[in-house]
This record gives C-alpha cells, structure tokens and sequence, in this order.
C-alpha cells in the first residue's frame, strides 16, 4: 500500500476499486449515464478514474471534479444494482471531499453549509431564510426566473415559522402509550413543509405512540458530505449523535428519505474512515452511530409495521376513490430498501385506490443541489419521469422525500390537476377525512 | 496523443461533446470488462454513419488504429486500444430506424443497448433471441461483433443466426450494405455472416437488420439440485440426447450458488454441489410434457430437489442469480478471469471433472457455471491481479483448460471471442493455412491493418 493510497481514503473505501469486475450492469442503473451515454457518466467510469487517483497517476483535476459533481446524483442507483458489492457511493462522497478541499467550494454553497450546520444561527438569524430566497427565489433569482432545472414558481414557500416552534417537546397520545419514538424530523419539514411534519405527529399520537421532538436539532449533514464538506458535516452529526443515539426509546422516526438514509448508512461509514485516516474521531462516536442506525425508521415503514395500531378508518362503499400513485424516493427505496411499506399504506386506505406507475424506482433527476447546478442534465431525467408519472393517471402522487417533492411538482403538467403528498400525508387526511376536500380544493386552486 | 490537426478535422466532424482526449476520458475508454487496459489516444462519439465514414478516410490517411466499441462489456480485451489509436464508442448511434411486424424484422443502429430493443419489440409480441448475461448494457453492435451468445443459445442459437443484414463502413471509409429484410437470400456470398464475430478486424457494423420471432405463447423453467456435480452435467447430456430442445439448460456450481446467494439473498441452497436451470418454451401442453419428462431424467440422474416456476415472478426469481453470477465472483476476489471453453455437450461431464482436477493442481478457486446445454463452460478463475504468483499460477491453468477442450473436440470460445485473452492459444485451433486466409482477408478489407490491430492474430 502506498502512502498515497493510506492519506486519500481509508483502505476500506480505497478497496471497492479492485472489486469492480467492470461488468457494466451499474450503466443500466445510472440515471446520469442513460442519459449522456458517455462512460465518465458512468459509476464503472468513475470507480475507474477513483482507482487511478487511489494509485497516485492521476491528479484530482478540475475535470475530475466536474465529473464527480457534475455526472452523479449519488443516487446510489449503482450500489444496489452492483454485483460485486461495490458501495459506490462511499468512494464517490470521499472524493467529493477531497475535491472539495483541492479545489474549495463555492462561497455560496460554503455559507449554506456554515449555517445550515449550525442550528442556533438558523434559528436566531435569517441567514438561512435569506440562502433560501437567494436560490429559490427573490429579485435576483427571478429575474433569472429559473434556477437550473428548477422553475422558481412552482418552489413551495417557507412555513411561516419553523414547524417545531408550534409544538411542544414531547407530544402524549390521548390513550394508552405503546411506544416511545424521536422525531427526527429534518430541515425541509421544519422550514417547508411543516404539514407533513404535523402529518407525523398526528398519525404516530393517533396509533398511541408518544412523540419527542428533541430541541435544538438541525441539519442531518447530508447535503453537507455529499458536497465534499466533511468537516463541517461533523458538526451535525455530532449533534444529532448527542440528541438522538439513545436506547431508552423504540425509534427515531424520519419523514425524509434522506436524512433516513443518512441517520442510517453514512454517519458510522465517515466516522469510521475518517478514524482510519487519523482524524479525532472517538470509537466511542462510532458506536453512538450504530446505536442509531439500530433505531432509524422512515416513517412509513414504521406506520406499516404497527398497522394494527391504526383506528379503522371509514369503508368507502359505492363511494369515488381517489386515484394514487407512488415515486420511490432514491434515498428510500436504494438507500434504506423501504419500497413495500409506503404501498402497504396507501393501499390500506378505504379511500384510495392505489395505481403502480411505470418505473416508480426511477430517479426524478432532482439529486438536492445537481438540478440547480446541473440543470441541463437534470432535466434530461425529469422530463423522462414526469412522462410516466402523468402515464399514471393519478390525482395524487405520493413520496417521502422532500427533494423529490420539490422536483416533480415543479415539473408536473398544471393542466394534470395532480399533486404531490408525502405518503404520510395521504394517510393522515384519510383518518381526518379530509382527502376529498383536498382534492376538490387543489383542481379549483389550480 | 493525436496530432492537434488531426484532432480538429475529428472535432469538426463529431462536434464538441462528440470528441474527447483528456486524461479522464482516455481512462475511461481504456477498458471492457476483461483484466486488461490501454489508453486510447483519442474517444469520438459519432452520431451517424456519415461521421463514422468521414472519420475512417481521416485515420486511413494517417495510419492511425480504430476500435469500435459498444457498451464495452466484452470479455476478451476485444475493444481495448493495444496499440493506442482513436476508440469509435458507437452509444449515441441507438435508434430504431424501421421495426416491422408483419414482415418480422427491424432495422437498428449498432449503438442500440439489447435490452432496450428487447422492451421495444415485447410490446409488438415479437422478440430478438440472442440474450447475452450482459444484455442489459451490451449493445447490438458489440452483440454482432463478438457473435454473442447466451442462455437462450441451445434452443435458438447465437447473434449471427439472427441478422438479415448489415450496414458496416470499411476502413477506407467506403460504406457497405450487406444482405437486406427477406429471410431468404442468397443473392451472392454472405458477407453478412463474414463480419458477425469479426471483433472489429474487418470493418465497423454501424446498423443491423435483425431478424425476429413471436413470443412464445408459454414457458416455463425448472430448478433442480444436486449433491454431486457430476450428476448435473449427466443429467444435461441426457436431456439434450433424449431429443429435447430447451430454450436453456444452465448449470452453476457450489462456488457460484454460494457466490450469488451471500450477495442477492435469493434463498439458494448453500450446500448442494450443483443447480441446474431448464426452460423451455413453446405451447402450454407441450412444455408441460416436456417439464414432466425433464423432471424425471433429473430425478433419475440424482437431483436432490425440483422447483418449478408456476408465474412469471417466480420465473424471474429463478433466473435472477444466474444473470448476476459473473459480477457476483468480484466479491470473492478482486479478479475473475472468466473463459468460455465449449465442448460437445456429451463431453460436459468429463470437462466439468477436468476443471476442478486443474483447480487442485494449481491451488486456485474456480467456480463453474456452463450454458451447458450447448456445452459452453465458464470456468471461472477467481484471483488478484496483485498477487503476481498467483496470477501466474491462473495463466497456466488456463493454457491447461484450453488444452483439455480442444482435446475433448471442442473450442477456446463459444461466445466471448479471441480478442487478446485468447490470442496465445489461436495456434490450437487455427493452423498456418487458416491465418493465411485471414491475413488474406484482412489485406484485402483494410490494407493499412488500421481496425482493431493486435487482436485475434
């Protein structure tokens, strides 16, 4: 092993590279690569160009990091589709990092990070409203009227404040308490979509399970590491690690794919390496990150695994269903291998009748930031998706991950008086009754 | 590197993003899904067989090497760039020009992916029969290129019995049309079949006409285990000599069964010595029959167990391992050195025995998986390209399963090609009179030796 190999990523990262047989099969599942058909788009491209940057002949050039931010979503498409067990996404997020730190970042995305990072300054500052209306609107963006891929019209607007300020710490179900969980319930339900985070508590109270919402939580860090910025990333886990790796409770609930994923899969993974590499990293910090990687669930996949908990909810005989459809999240369904629970869901709704719409796993272009930078081939993947979306027929598409979210319903045809719930959403307004007046309101808002 | 002149007549033809030389991009093109790699010194991305044309009077001119390339999933080094040249990497040429039901054929660029043709042609209720394991991503091009076979191959053959005809550009530039639609046609000496499995040496297939079949009304498969491998493959000889034709017989060995299972969790057993996968297809009442009799052969020769497919979920579970099974080796070991040995099928027993003995004998792990049917082994050498006594170690096992199948009458590929992997073995095959005509051949098609040099012979 050379020195070079040891200071660039851990050896356990630095081995996927000699594993990659270059059988081809990530190319079929690389939403990036089917669109440009050019082998840098590919994940096998990219394991390539890794292994020579791992064995000192090539140099992380400015092109290399157009290549790693610019052709890839880390949508982890091609983890799971690898035979060999690569884990692509853990020598592509390295990368980012050390690219990031060759080549700095934008002064733009550094601030959002700094800010997002830290959460006394997002919660006593407009710093991080202001980020937001710089990208996703304001005079400057409008007159841009689109960023990248993302038609700023169509952007939900933020909650008019955040949605934990309008509750308590800790919510008691009105009868007996079945269980205990943490709510981890992420920047987008906090700052934009505090409907769905309200969807959550009810739902969960409602099955008789008593809901905390640690104060004081900020951002997963996600965004952050995927971006390159590690160092900054380690704040919020350490964070969330102090709030949320506790055995006394029987979950930490999560409304958003990736935060899910994150909690998951990427705190004990960048723990580790970093630890590897000689950063101060206690082992002690690893093992509050597998405890919560023991206690993470979407929240659909925990409504789905205590259905019995569910008050019946009113038969629906003679009556009109309303037409569903449901986007697997990349974040979901290939970060964290929940694709049957939402469906259970949906399906269990007197109300609802539930369509499987054509390539629900594929990727919806969006990838957080890439469709904002990106634009021309996010674009490429959405309108692909939009497509089978709308071939569904549906009055409502349901997910559960804000970022796709904001990308389908900013694409979505307005003539198709279709919308975007998280699936958790659905759910709750079918125990209120409220579904069929939702509906009836949105094609007459629309 | 190519000349900056030349480099901007090769810009001008295939535009900006049509024509690549940094370091990143020449890295990327420097591999197929072999053991080997060597830089190009330029990549283009044509769009047309105009641009393809112009590009080949240009490299003519300059005595520069052109490989054609696909989805680079070849499995001999077939689209590496020995010798450095311009890489013609044929992705963005993927139309369908013409698909024609009622007379069964359609008319394709070479750059079109198998699968996404496969899709395209279900929805019409016809279907293209040859079916590679890297159908996924392998294109129609790289399929005519290599002559690939697959699992489908025992009933319905490989890539060259389903092509009508073939639109190819020569190494001066000059386009050619071979054959057309008709099924029937021998009008003149067919170069059709000249360049499928030409591996590039003779021209650049840029669009295809491909021959096509209704979907077969019913199919069915069957899994079956055994505990002694030697079993399996007395049970493919009798199948195929008892008079039945199955779309596929396919065998995996412990190895591989406990590869693919530690990575798909699928539910395979860990402990059985082999597994045998038979489809056939057809008319419901006869596959029935053809099942029932299958079934008794198996018990009669061993098995262990029988699963049959009762719907298509349970179909594609069954079949699922299989298509991962190559890439599933890498877990193992970094490297899998992966032939495609073929012998005649009543001779499957005794090569199956052969591999395992030249295991041993080199110390190495070798898993076996065959499209046994038609006696097209995979032996698969598991090892690290690290590990220098190793990997020499797997080189003469390798000259030794070579040996041993043209001893049992067979052949060095049945599907994968020669390449450079195989090179060093043609002699086996080939004898002086043979290369003569090839070189003949290729002195005639491509007098500057420009396409895919190095290759073959």
């Amino acid at each position: 092993m050379t020195k070079q190999q040891k200071e660039l990523l851990s050896e356990r990262t630095n081995e996927h590279v000699y594993h990659c047989a270059k059988c081809g099969l990530c190319l079929d599942a690389c939403p990036v690569y089917k669109e440009l058909l050019v082998e840098s788009a590919s994940p096998r491209g990219k394991v390539q160009l890794a292994k020579h940057i791992i064995e000192g002949d090539l140099e992380i050039s400015k092109k290399m990091e157009d290549i790693l931010f610019s052709q890839c979503l880390l949508c982890g498409s091609c983890v799971i589709a690898c035979p060999s067990g690569v884990k692509q996404n853990e020598l592509f997020s390295g990368l980012r990092w050390r690219t990031a730190q060759r080549h700095g970042m934008p002064l733009a995305k550094k601030l959002f990070f700094q800010v997002l990072s830290r959460r006394w300054l997002m919660s006593t500052s407009s710093w991080f409203g202001k980020w937001v209306r710089k990208i996703f609107s304001g005079p400057a963006i409008e007159s841009r009227i689109e960023v990248g891929n993302l038609p700023v019209s169509a952007i939900p607007p933020l909650n008019d404040k955040p949605f934990n300020a309008a509750y308590p710490e800790i919510v008691m179900p009105e009868d007996e308490i079945r269980a205990r969980i943490l709510y981890f319930h992420g920047c987008a339900t906090n700052y934009v979509f505090a409907d769905v985070g309200k969807a959550v508590v009810s739902v969960l109270t409602n099955m008789g399970v008593q809901v905390e919402i640690p104060r004081g939580q900020s951002c997963c860090g996600l965004p952050i590491f995927l971006s390159g910025d590690r160092k900054t990333a380690i704040r919020c886990i350490t964070e969330a690690l102090g709030l949320f790796a506790r055995d006394d409770v029987d979950a930490v609930i999560v409304d958003c794919a990736t935060c899910g994923s994150a909690l998951r899969h990427e705190y004990a993974h960048i723990l580790r390496e970093l630890k590897d590499l000689g950063e101060d990293v206690s082992e002690d910090m690893i093992e509050k990150a597998q405890l919560l990687q023991s206690k993470v669930r979407d929240v659909s996949e925990y409504v789905a695994a205590h259905m019995d908990w569910l008050a019946a909810m009113p038969s629906r005989d003679g009556a009109r269903k309303i037409r569903v459809a449901y986007h697997d999240p990349c974040h979901l369904m290939k970060g964290q291998g929940v694709t049957m629970q939402p469906r259970t869901i949906l399906k269990s709704i007197p109300s609802v009748e539930y369509v499987e719409m054509e390539k629900a796993g594929t990727c919806c272009g969006g990838g957080g930031e890439f469709q904002i930078e990106f634009g021309d081939t996010s674009a490429l993947i959405t309108n692909r998706k939009i497509g089978y979306i709308h071939d569904a027929n549906a009055q409502i598409l349901a997910t559960g991950c804000p970022g796709c979210n904001i990308t389908i319903r900013a694409h979505l045809d307005k003539n198709k008086n279709m919308q975007v719930l998280h699936t958790i959403q659905v759910l709750q307004k079918s125990i209120d009754g409220t579904l069929d007046n939702f509906i009836d309101s949105g094609i007459t808002a629309d | 590197m190519v000349e900056e002149k030349i480099a901007k007549e090769l810009r001008a033809i295939a535009g900006g993003d049509g024509y690549l030389d940094s370091r990143e991009d020449l890295l990327n093109y420097s591999y197929d899904s072999s053991v080997d790699e060597a830089m190009p010194d330029a990549v283009v991305l044509p769009n047309s067989t105009e641009q393809i044309s112009k590009i080949m009077k240009i490299a003519d001119r300059e005595k520069i090497p052109v490989i054609a390339r696909g989805a680079g999933t070849n499995l001999s080094g077939g689209s590496i760039a020995v010798k450095g040249g311009i890489v013609i990497a044929l992705t963005r040429m993927n139309a369908i020009k013409e698909f024609s039901k009622e007379n069964r054929y359609a008319i394709v660029e070479a750059g079109l992916v198998n699968l996404d043709f496969q899709n395209y042609a279900m929805k019409q209720g016809l279907f293209f029969p040859p079916d590679p394991s890297s159908w996924a991503v392998a294109t129609i091009g790289g399929n005519i290129a290599e002559n690939a076979g697959g699992p489908r191959g025992v009933k319905y053959g490989v890539t060259r019995d389903w092509i009508l005809g073939l639109k190819a550009v020569l190494a001066d530039g000059t386009v050619i049309q071979t054959g057309g639609v008709t099924f029937k046609n021998v009008t003149g000496v067919d170069l059709t079949s000249l360049f499928c499995g030409s591996e590039g040496l003779l021209g650049i297939v840029t669009e295809a006409t491909l021959k096509l079949l209704p979907l077969p009304p019913f199919k069915q498969s069957l899994q079956v285990f055994y505990p002694k491998i030697d079993d399996a493959s007395k049970t493919v000889a009798r199948i195929i000599g008892s008079g039945i034709v199955p779309v596929a017989l396919e065998l995996m060995d412990r190895v591989v069964i406990n590869v693919v299972e530690d990575a798909k969790k699928i539910g395979l057993p860990k402990d059985v010595a082999a597994m045998l996968l038979v489809m056939v297809d057809g008319i419901e009442s006869e596959c029935r029959n053809q099942v029932r009799l299958i079934e008794q052969i198996c018990k009669e020769e061993g098995a262990s167990r029988v699963a049959i497919a009762e719907n298509e979920t349970q179909e594609e579970a069954l079949w699922l391992g299989r298509r991962s099974a190559l890439g599933c080796m890498s877990q193992l070991r970094p490297n899998c050195l992966l032939e495609d040995v073929t012998v005649p099928v009543s001779n499957l027993p005794v090569m199956i025995k052969g591999i395992y003995e030249i295991a041993t004998k080199y110390n190495l792990t070798i898993g076996v998986m065959a499209h046994a049917g038609d006696g097209n082994t995979h032996p698969m050498i598991v090892t690290d390209k690290r590990d220098k006594e190793e990997w020499e170690r797997a080189e003469k096992a390798i000259g030794d399963i070579f040996k041993l199948a043209v001893d049992l009458g067979g052949t060095l590929s049945g599907e994968h090609g020669v390449g450079i992997s195989k090179k060093p073995f043609m002699n086996l095959i080939y004898g002086e009179a043979e290369f003569r005509v090839l070189k003949d051949l290729k002195k005639v098609l491509d007098p500057n030796g420009i396409l895919n040099p190095g290759k073959i012979m």
